[in-house]
């Protein structure tokens, strides 16, 4: 392949078409979308993504060829293929006119070619998918702009050399899932689902946004080279890099304030600032407490879009991004420990909501969480290849399960016409006899998200496990800042064994809530005939609405044409979705199954651990030690990965017990035992009204009294003020304006008059530059002038005869004042003076005396 | 042949117009003068290219000196009024068959007054510097009448005729008492003289230095040498508004700067506290202030452009004075904020033209209610070309703005500079007032709504704008690049 001829490493233009397919996509098919017709949106969709994916791979070929040109000493540098599109307000002309350019770059690296991989690949199938699904909808055209929208976006967030970069794409992403959320528009929960990821999302940006401007001041550098070079500034412990958290802004309270002055000043060093600012905008994209809340709430979207968007790709970009600037996370052992506990909380908490949900796609919402969970809490305990590996895998599983779901709901919908009930797994049931591919597909990526043994979720859980019983994350600069005396904090010994602890729990709980799943959606009968008579006598109605939502009907024509001929009959059984839904399907099902390979720890055989190597070197280096060391970590292995084995045959064996063996029995018994637990689980701990009544609350009380401040002071007077103020000057000089050629011609000659005025009268100013104790007076130049001083203060001119002596020296005795005379003479012969008063040396120089005298 | 080379922007208009003018008489398709007509000035600014290409200094160009200077200001300058010219003839190809006005006397008009233009810019000698002047003035006033019907139209004219030949007298008169002083009309050696203080001993090069800065600021339409400039843009037909806005007010910066910087260049004559820095200042600072607020009050959308060119001339003059510090640096500046104003003022009018057509013109603010609604894309090009003249980033007029400003900041004119910010902030409010109309008004039941008229030729020039206004403020650099090279010119 002569690939690199074409492209060298740091002109890798094919990014260019990586990037620019999908937003040719987009942009055509969101302008001429509507006219083009379906085949054609299809065709644009599909093909922009798809040829987006080969150049992928290409581009992939060429970073691996990069890479092995490198080659794999001791100290291998990471290969990087970097492209830079284009400098903004960049300037090479001349020493003026220059500005600070704003470079458009991005870059190929191990990590981000593997999700650029993930992105572009996956993406494609739930495209393919998605030209299915939709293909009743509507806003068909609209729905493929945004997604193919939404890839470019995805694309630019990973590709970005630097932050600011990344910031565009996080915003589109952010932009894109706004819009595909709240894809129906026209149902009020759909919108107010997608304001809710927006605003969630932005409280995240915010601790972006801080994070960057921290960053460029502490590091003096926004790119991703950059920062991990200036990165050892950031634990400088010295008090001007430290960031002040109280007082505010350094600020110094007295008086009645004085309470809330510190004796100490309360600090952080700048990476504790920088990693949680980061966190918070992990936080924020990647559904983790206290921000997941708008994760579950997404699923109004279309079922492609929380596939793609909601589970495989953009929820990954918290995760990313830690893995991204892993360099700078290393710094604050505290931060590390800090992504971990919020890791293994959110895993607990989604975990412990999803076994009592009875909407599908609820509960695979939060298995996202919860398995979002999982990853921060590998990369919290420095398992970064752990925590991207999974990743890797949860793409594929849980853009399976979702498109499974979707299959699913399809049939569903073809049967009972209804958007709430048929996404209710209560009537389902025996759905593997109608669609076996679905099924079986759906087995496999349960198998993967349980930890069946050797599926690629069993690899990338257990590793996480495992990581976090023996990592101990500390300070890279643990024994500079120790000689310094700084102390920097570590988390306990205990730490450790207590995450893996709660992680197997929250794995148990998965492995019951998804074999639940499993058993309600494909196993025992049908339940959905019931539905299907009970809905009769809105029957006309749903399918109106279902309609204009745009629920897919597959084979529409009959089933619609059905229902409305004969409405007491219980309409035909679910079906198996054709070939475009099952073969993304087949496909991610298979990847979901055997992905694992890629990265087998307890086998040593780790290919995908070996090539992020490069990406984790800088971040890996003294930051992490094994608990026992590595020998004793080396022999926990398999002991550990029994953990995770046990979870998966405990919650697997309950879950079968439960809805197999039993039929559900023992969980009706347990909600009734326990009513107040039920509740509390099935209205998702509360977190909602949580927020409504503290956060929003106050917010709208804020809002409130803003909108009153901006009511009545600002547009009410500020506004109306000033406007007046310019609305009267305009009047009156417009009456000026009064269209009489005479007035004209005499404001040009009142105009020349001035300014010859001002260029015909000669105008005394003088500079004054103290040297030493003599001050130096220099008179402005002027065309034509002559000068004559009195510079001895005496009253008297110096000489009768102008001069071109512009410049005089006074000696001023300290503490005195002297005051001399300034003549000037243009050439006109016309003079005026002026009056200079010099003080001394300690008193601050001042003019006096403009008094001017004519002669 | 090398000789002709150096001349060919000059001779290829100049024979076009010729041409063109024969073409008119036999012809009985006056329709494809506008493309002929545009055709011609992209040649010529074609030539002007290739010769900045070709390296002027492998050109013959002394002998033509001081009468004609090729040098890289000068063709920065022919390819400026030629786009101009090229983008006003395209909207005139639209707006002349629409209303019924097509006579294709215009478009050897425009050439004629084009090539005065070009001649202005490239003059080192103050009688051809007038002879371009004149060529240029006479086919302004002459376009500013095309309209003959309307009474407007002849008023403007007329007007605008009476105070600019008691302008061009002004400064005839100060030419006449510099020759008088320094005994040469050679920009450079009255430059020399100037700085070997000639003001000394023949006091009447002052006067004529006063003389000469009034006609000056009269060209560019200064305040309060600007009261014609209203009724002149309001009367004359559309695409001469454009026209006299963007070309003639950038020849005449040009001339400006090239009089300026060259002949008064010298310290006395440039001394902040008594040359023609200060008066310049004190002008530009009025220009800005009395233009903005009175284009606020303006109901007619036209005549709101009208000031506002007012306004911009205030700003490029912010430009000027930046010589005092570095005469490179303002002529840079100023000369890259023609660019950006060019194509985002031709946009703005055009954008204007096309939303109308006879009989349901688009003049007031009014007739612009619900456009956004109605005709989104010329909305959005009108929107875009509006954000340029506020100096909205991404668009040409930020960096337009942000140049002279940041000049003006860095040769520490701190008062300057805030005024107009201040001044750009009141533009802001009558730029985005046509926006709040366009987007945020429904017409009056009723009332009559203005109809887009169908002309490829202004949509091309639309279109043409649109994607210099946004490459020029995606993608400065090579502009910026070549107005810096231009303005070597007055390395010192």
């Amino acid at each position: 392949m002569e690939l690199a001829a074409f492209f060298p490493n740091n002109n890798f233009s094919l990014i260019g078409v990586i990037l620019a397919l999908p937003l040719i996509g987009a942009f055509i098919n969101g302008v001429w979308g509507a006219r083009l017709g379906k085949p054609a949106v299809r065709l644009m969709a599909l093909s922009s993504v798809g040829l987006s994916f080969i150049a992928s791979l290409f581009a992939f070929c060429a970073l691996h060829r990069a890479s092995e040109a490198l080659g794999h000493g001791e100290h291998q540098g990471a290969a990087r293929l970097s492209w830079l599109a284009w400098e903004w307000m960049h300037t090479n002309g001349g020493q003026f006119l220059q500005t600070v350019p704003v470079e458009l770059k991005f870059s190929i690296d191990a990590l981000s070619g593997v999700m650029m991989l993930v992105v572009t690949g996956v993406g494609f199938l739930i495209h393919l998918y998605a030209t299915s699904y939709m293909a009743n909808d509507p806003g068909f055209a609209r729905f493929f702009a945004y997604l193919n929208l939404f890839v470019f976006s995805m694309l630019v967030l990973i590709l970005g050399d630097n932050l600011p970069v990344l910031f565009i794409g996080w915003e589109g992403v952010g932009l894109c899932s706004y819009l595909l959320i709240g894809f129906w528009f026209d149902k009020t929960e759909n919108a107010s689902a997608g304001k809710k990821a927006f605003i969630a999302n932005r409280i995240g940006d915010f601790g972006l946004l801080c994070a960057m401007f921290l960053l460029a001041s502490s590091t003096g550098a926004l790119d991703w080279a950059g920062i991990a070079r200036g990165a050892v500034s950031l634990v400088n412990p010295s008090e001007g890099a430290q960031i002040h958290i109280w007082p505010i802004a350094n600020a110094h309270y007295t008086g009645w304030l004085q309470f809330l002055q510190p004796t100490h000043p309360i600090t952080i060093t700048a990476a504790t600032a920088v990693g949680l600012a980061l966190l918070l905008g992990c936080t924020g994209k990647s559904a983790q407490l206290p921000l997941y809340v708008w994760l579950p709430d997404a699923m109004a979207g279309p079922t492609p879009v929380s596939a793609l968007i909601h589970a495989a790709t953009m929820v990954t970009a918290g995760v990313y991004l830690i893995c991204r600037l892993s360099f700078v996370f290393v710094l604050s052992p505290a931060v590390m420990a800090l992504v971990a506990c919020i890791g293994i909380a959110t895993a607990l908490l989604a975990a412990s909501i999803a076994l009592v949900q009875n909407d599908i796609k609820k509960v695979l919402a939060y298995s996202t969480v919860s398995q979002l969970g999982f990853m921060f809490l590998g990369v919290g305990v420095g398992a970064f290849v752990a925590g991207f590996f999974h990743v890797f895998t949860h793409a594929f599983f849980k853009a399976c399960l979702f498109l499974g779901a979707g299959s699913v709901i399809h049939a569903m919908h073809s049967r009972v016409h209804d958007d709430v009930a048929s996404q209710d797994m209560r009537n389902m049931g025996g759905l593997r006899k109608y669609m076996p591919i679905t099924f079986w597909t759906f087995v496999a990526a349960t198998a993967a998200i349980i930890g069946f043994p050797f599926t690629s979720g069993f690899f990338s859980k257990d590793e996480i496990l495992f990581k976090a019983f023996v990592n101990h994350s500390v300070s890279p600069y643990k024994t500079e800042l120790a000689a310094r005396g700084v102390e920097v904090w570590e988390a306990p010994t205990w730490f450790g064994p207590m995450l893996y602890t709660l992680g197997v729990i929250a794995a148990t709980m998965t492995a019951f809530y998804m074999v639940r799943a499993l058993v309600l959606t494909f196993f025992g009968e049908f339940r959905g005939w019931s539905i299907g008579r009970a809905s009769e006598a809105q029957h006309g109605h749903d399918l109106e609405s279902a309609e204009k939502a745009g629920h897919v009907h597959g084979h529409g024509h009959v089933h619609g044409s059905e229902a409305h001929d004969d409405l007491t009959l219980p309409g035909d059984a679910p079906h198996e979705s054709p070939w475009a839904i099952t073969l993304p399907l087949v496909v991610l099902g298979a990847a979901a199954l055997f992905a694992g390979v890629l990265n087998m720890a307890p086998f040593h055989f780790e290919p995908l651990g070996h090539w992020l190597d490069p990406v984790f070197e800088q971040a890996l280096h003294g930051s992490v030690e094994l608990r026992g060391g590595a020998e004793h970590a080396e022999a926990l292995m398999w002991p550990l990965a029994g953990g995770g084995v046990a979870a998966f045959f405990v919650g697997t064996a309950l879950a079968y017990w439960v809805y197999v063996m039993r039929n559900g029995e023992p969980a009706h018994r347990l909600a009734t035992a326990l009513p107040r637990v039920y509740r509390f689980l099935v209205d998702k701990w509360r977190v909602d009204e949580f927020y409504n009544a503290t956060i929003i609350a106050t917010t709208e009380a804020l809002a409130t009294m803003a909108n009153a401040f901006d009511k009545w002071v600002v547009d009410g007077i500020l506004a109306k003020l000033t406007a007046l103020i310019v609305a009267g000057f305009g009047s009156f000089l417009r009456a000026f304006q009064n269209g009489v050629v005479n007035t004209y011609a005499a404001f040009m000659v009142v105009g020349g008059a001035a300014i010859g005025w001002f260029m015909i009268v000669p105008h005394p100013e003088v500079v004054i530059k103290a040297e030493g104790a003599a001050q130096m007076v220099e008179a402005t130049t002027g065309p034509g002038y002559t000068y004559r001083w009195d510079a001895d203060g005496d009253g008297l001119i110096d000489d009768e005869q102008f001069s071109d002596r512009s410049k005089v020296t006074v000696q001023v005795e300290p503490g005195a004042k002297k005051t001399i005379r300034l003549e000037v003479k243009n050439a006109f012969g016309i003079t005026r003076s002026k009056e200079i008063q010099i003080a001394g040396p300690d008193a601050p120089a001042v003019q006096m005396g403009l008094a001017n005298a004519a002669q | 042949m090398l000789l002709m080379f150096a001349l060919s922007p000059f001779l290829v208009l100049g024979g076009g117009a010729l041409l063109l003018m024969l073409a008119e008489v036999f012809s009985r398709r006056p329709s494809g003068l506008a493309i002929g007509t545009t055709i011609v000035f992209i040649t010529s600014g074609a030539f002007s290219v290739a010769l900045w290409l070709y390296g002027i200094e492998f050109l013959p160009v002394g002998i033509l000196s001081p009468w004609i200077l090729v040098d890289k200001f000068t063709l920065f300058f022919n390819v400026l009024l030629c786009l101009g010219g090229a983008l006003a003839s395209l909207l005139a190809g639209g707006y002349l068959v629409e209303y019924k006005l097509n006579r294709g006397e215009f478009y050897s008009i425009l050439l004629f007054a084009t090539f005065g233009g070009m001649m202005l810019a490239s003059a080192g000698d103050f009688l051809t510097l007038f002879l371009g002047l004149e060529t240029m003035s006479l086919g302004a006033y002459a376009l500013t009448a095309f309209r003959r019907a309307s009474p407007r139209s002849a008023e403007g004219a007329l007007k605008y005729f009476l105070l600019g030949s008691f302008a061009a007298a002004i400064m005839l008169y100060g030419i006449a008492l510099v020759y008088g002083a320094t005994g040469s009309t050679d920009l450079a050696r009255v430059g020399a003289a100037f700085s070997h203080g000639v003001v000394t001993s023949h006091p009447m090069a002052l006067i004529g230095l006063v003389l000469i800065v009034i006609g000056l600021l009269f060209k560019v339409s200064a305040v309060p040498f600007h009261m014609w400039t209203p009724d002149a843009y309001e009367g004359a037909p559309t695409p001469a508004t454009a026209y006299m806005a963007v070309v003639v007010k950038s020849a005449a910066f040009a001339m400006m700067l090239r009089v300026l910087l060259t002949s008064f260049g010298d310290a006395e004559s440039m001394s902040w506290s008594a040359g023609w820095p200060p008066a310049l200042a004190a002008i530009a600072v009025l220009t800005m202030t009395v233009a903005n607020l009175i284009a606020g009050r303006q109901d007619s959308v036209k005549r709101m452009l009208a000031y506002s060119s007012i306004a911009h001339a205030g700003y490029l003059l912010v430009g000027v004075v930046v010589a005092l510090r570095s005469k490179e640096q303002a002529a840079a500046g100023v000369i890259f904020y023609l660019a950006t104003y060019t194509v985002s003022t031709i946009g703005a009018f055009g954008a204007l033209i096309l939303l109308g057509s006879y009989g349901k013109e688009a003049v007031s603010y009014d007739d612009l209610a619900g456009v956004g609604k109605r005709h989104p894309a010329i909305a959005m090009a009108f929107s875009l070309f509006l954000f340029s003249l506020a100096g909205v980033p991404p668009t040409a007029g930020f960096f337009g703005k942000w140049f002279i400003f940041r000049a003006a900041m860095d040769s520490g004119f701190y008062w300057l500079t805030i005024l107009a910010f201040i001044n750009s902030v009141i533009g802001a409010y009558y730029y985005l007032r046509v926006l709040v109309f366009m987007y945020m008004r429904e017409p009056q039941p009723g009332a009559a709504i203005a109809v887009p008229m169908q002309s490829r030729h202004v949509k091309a020039a639309l279109l043409l704008s649109a994607v210099f206004v946004l490459a020029l403020g995606l993608a400065p650099t090579c502009t910026l690049d070549a107005a810096i090279a231009a303005a070597t010119t007055f390395r010192m």
